[in-house]
């Protein structure tokens, strides 16, 4: 079928219309973060950087104490996922399926005012609440559940799970939400007219067809959290270090071989994290499902 | 040490309310007063100095105005800005804690400074006594013999403690790892104040063979962290503090009895209401100094030049070092007493004499000695990989 000249025009609009944000992408994204890993192969000469092809940047982060922190940094991601989508999850789920549309997307607005005051001072907060004299502290005391201030609610693997999960989980509700709620209402009840539990629709129908959500939330979950490092510094304690923190380290002796080694090292896990999403979900049964919605 | 003592967040919500409704007017005098100067100095600043945004004394005997714009203090922010984010063609002076010349000069970041063009720089009796060429004092403002930075302010440091709760007056560094404060101890997450500290504190007490703390060989650093590890281990420490915010909330919060810290932190302690004591230890103090820089800058103009010397040479001067002596809590230049004593009119009593005791306090300090902090130390990689060792740990 031969195409319109007003199709035509469209086309190449659409395609002007791209450039833009692809431009964008490759001059602010992707030339960057290849010169990132160019400059991870380079020497140092005093304090410029000489071209050359060396692996000694490699050598120095997977064979020394930074190691330990990139571990660290992706338990701790891993964990703090796995709390946020425990905790996301069944409220969207309430959202999705026991909640009128209106009162749902009230409810949603309510989980982005958070982002509205400064992150760093919402972190600071926390050591205020959780603090040996704070309000939870003394709380505990008045009610005789403990005899003295409970230390670890403060500067501990906790307080910084805390900060990590009130910092990320409100941003895994919004994907959970929209799975949830594209998940056609005829399948769980064609289950439940055939008689399955409750629990059994749910693990063998809604879970299953919620998976996209699930993985797009714990890729919210999990980069911001990996990514951070003023949670780790206000609320970690004695030295609580993510692989961000570890990087500006570097950058202050001004060691940017190293530290863009081990931004590469970190960009290729998040590169397989995001290829793993691909391979494992069809990412238009996502999309396709937020495009129906928008209609 | 980045703002003003005393400030409560009601009052700094409150004044910033106020401010941004003021905002446009703001704009139209400030716009009218570079508009009757003949320019504008650019002068980057890590919040120290800035006098409580008045310039007029320097704009009225110069013709210039001053444009303050906040700076950061890391070796990195530093570089980064100055290298790639343009700070070249867009600053004149930037006012930084001292001892970054050996990067800055090797990168032709900074010119070398003409001390004839500052009638102050004789009269500042403190340089030659405390930052001459040969003393570790000169590390913060030259480099291979020359001076590159202008001193506008001089410390040192040791440490808080709050003494209702130790029980009593601290006088060592050892507070820091005593294990009758074990759980309630604070350091600073920075390898050359903490580190240097602690080295001070092995030395004098015998636990490590350290000939200088304040240039330390990678067997001397590698000792340091190795006893901050075990005191780690040991769960002595409660937290490793990274900004101001944080560690005067340690102190008012009485999260920590003993914390490694700067003095101003405890003004704050003590304006809040919280009995805090700076400590006056026998191995003596983490003496610094804060440094002026000019930009290297080619394609300045040498009327611009003049007037970034002129405002190096005011802030030598009288007024300033009084007022930002008043302001900030720290030692500036020997005019300072007297100026703030001999001009009522700008400086009540009670300030003048504030500004005299803080100066006779660092003076005592430095009289005292103990070690130069040194901001980049010939094994710096070794110090930061080492540093982060003990954070790993």
């Amino acid at each position: 079928m031969a195409l319109r000249p007003g199709d035509l025009a469209g086309q190449a609009g659409g395609r002007a219309l791209m450039a833009l944000p692809a431009a964008f992408v490759s001059i602010f994204l992707l030339i960057p973060l290849a010169l990132s890993i160019v400059i991870s192969f380079w020497e140092r000469a005093g304090f410029k950087l000489k071209p050359a092809f060396t692996l000694a940047s490699y050598t120095d982060f997977l064979g020394g104490v930074r190691l330990v922190v990139l571990e660290r940094s992706l338990v701790a991601a891993g964990i703090s996922t796995a709390i946020g989508l425990a905790i996301a999850y069944p409220i969207a789920y309430y959202l999705a399926r026991h909640m009128r549309r209106d009162l749902a997307r009230s409810i949603l607005f309510l989980f982005s005012v958070p982002f509205l005051v400064n992150y760093v001072i919402r972190t600071f907060a926390w050591t205020y609440l959780l603090g040996r004299t704070g309000p939870i502290n003394e709380a505990l005391q008045a009610a005789g559940l403990v005899g003295k201030s409970v230390d670890w609610l403060l500067f501990s693997d906790f307080s910084v799970q805390v900060g990590f999960v009130t910092s990320y989980m409100p941003f895994m509700v919004f994907p959970l939400w929209l799975s949830i709620s594209g998940i056609d209402r005829r399948l769980t009840e064609a289950s439940w007219i055939l008689g399955a539990h409750p629990w059994g629709t749910f693990l063998r129908i809604t879970l299953p067809l919620s998976l996209p959500g699930i993985f797009a939330a714990a890729i919210f979950g999990f980069v911001g959290a990996f990514g951070d490092s003023a949670v780790p510094i206000i609320l970690g304690g004695v030295g609580y270090q993510m692989i961000g923190n570890s990087i500006t380290s570097t950058l202050d002796v001004l060691n940017y071989p190293l530290a863009a080694a081990m931004s590469s090292v970190v960009i290729l896990a998040m590169l397989l994290l995001l290829g793993f999403w691909f391979l494992a979900f069809d990412l238009r049964s996502f999309l396709g499902k937020i495009v129906r919605w928008r209609v | 040490m980045l703002f003003e003592q005393g400030i409560s967040r009601r009052s700094l919500l409150r004044q910033s309310i106020g401010s941004a409704a003021a905002l446009p007017l703001i704009g139209q005098l400030s716009s009218r007063a570079f508009a009757a100067t003949k320019g504008t100095v650019q002068f980057a600043d890590i919040g120290v100095g800035d006098p409580g945004g008045d310039w007029s004394k320097y704009t009225a005997a110069s013709g210039w105005g001053v444009n303050l714009v906040a700076f950061g203090n890391a070796p990195s922010a530093i570089l980064n800005v100055l290298i790639a984010g343009g700070g070249q063609g867009t600053y004149d002076i930037i006012n930084i804690v001292g001892g970054m010349q050996k990067p800055l000069v090797e990168n032709s970041l900074i010119d070398e400074i003409d001390t004839s063009k500052m009638p102050n720089w004789a009269k500042d009796s403190f340089v030659q006594k405390y930052l001459t060429q040969g003393t570790p004092g000169f590390d913060f403002i030259g480099y291979d013999k020359k001076i590159y930075g202008v001193p506008t302010v001089i410390q040192g440091d040791s440490f808080a403690y709050l003494p209702e709760a130790t029980g009593g007056e601290l006088t060592s560094y050892g507070a820091l790892f005593d294990p009758k404060f074990k759980g309630y101890v604070a350091l600073e997450d920075n390898y050359t104040t903490a580190g240097q500290k602690t080295a001070l504190y092995m030395k004098a007490a015998k636990l490590a063979t350290i000939e200088d703390p304040h240039d330390m060989t990678p067997g001397e650093i590698k000792a340091v962290v190795d006893f901050l590890i075990e005191k780690k281990k040991e769960g002595q420490f409660r937290v490793i503090w990274n900004s101001f915010e944080q560690s005067v909330g340690l102190l008012v919060n009485k999260e920590v009895y003993v914390m490694d810290c700067w003095e101003p932190m405890v003004f704050v302690a003590n304006s809040k209401g919280v009995k805090a004591v700076y400590a006056k230890p026998s191995e003596g103090y983490l003496l610094w100094a804060m440094a002026a820089y000019i930009v290297k800058n080619p394609n300045r103009t040498q009327e611009q030049t003049a007037a970034a010397y002129a405002l190096l040479d005011f802030m030598l001067g009288g007024w300033y070092g009084a007022k930002i002596t008043s302001l900030r809590g720290y030692m500036t230049n020997p005019q300072a007493v007297s100026y703030a004593k001999a001009n009522t009119g700008e400086f009540s009593a009670d300030e003048a004499a504030k500004v005299e005791a803080i100066t006779k306090g660092v003076e005592a300090k430095l009289a005292q000695g103990g070690t130069w902090q040194n901001r980049w130390p010939k094994n710096v990689e070794t110090y930061e990989s080492e540093w982060a060792r003990f954070k790993a740990a």
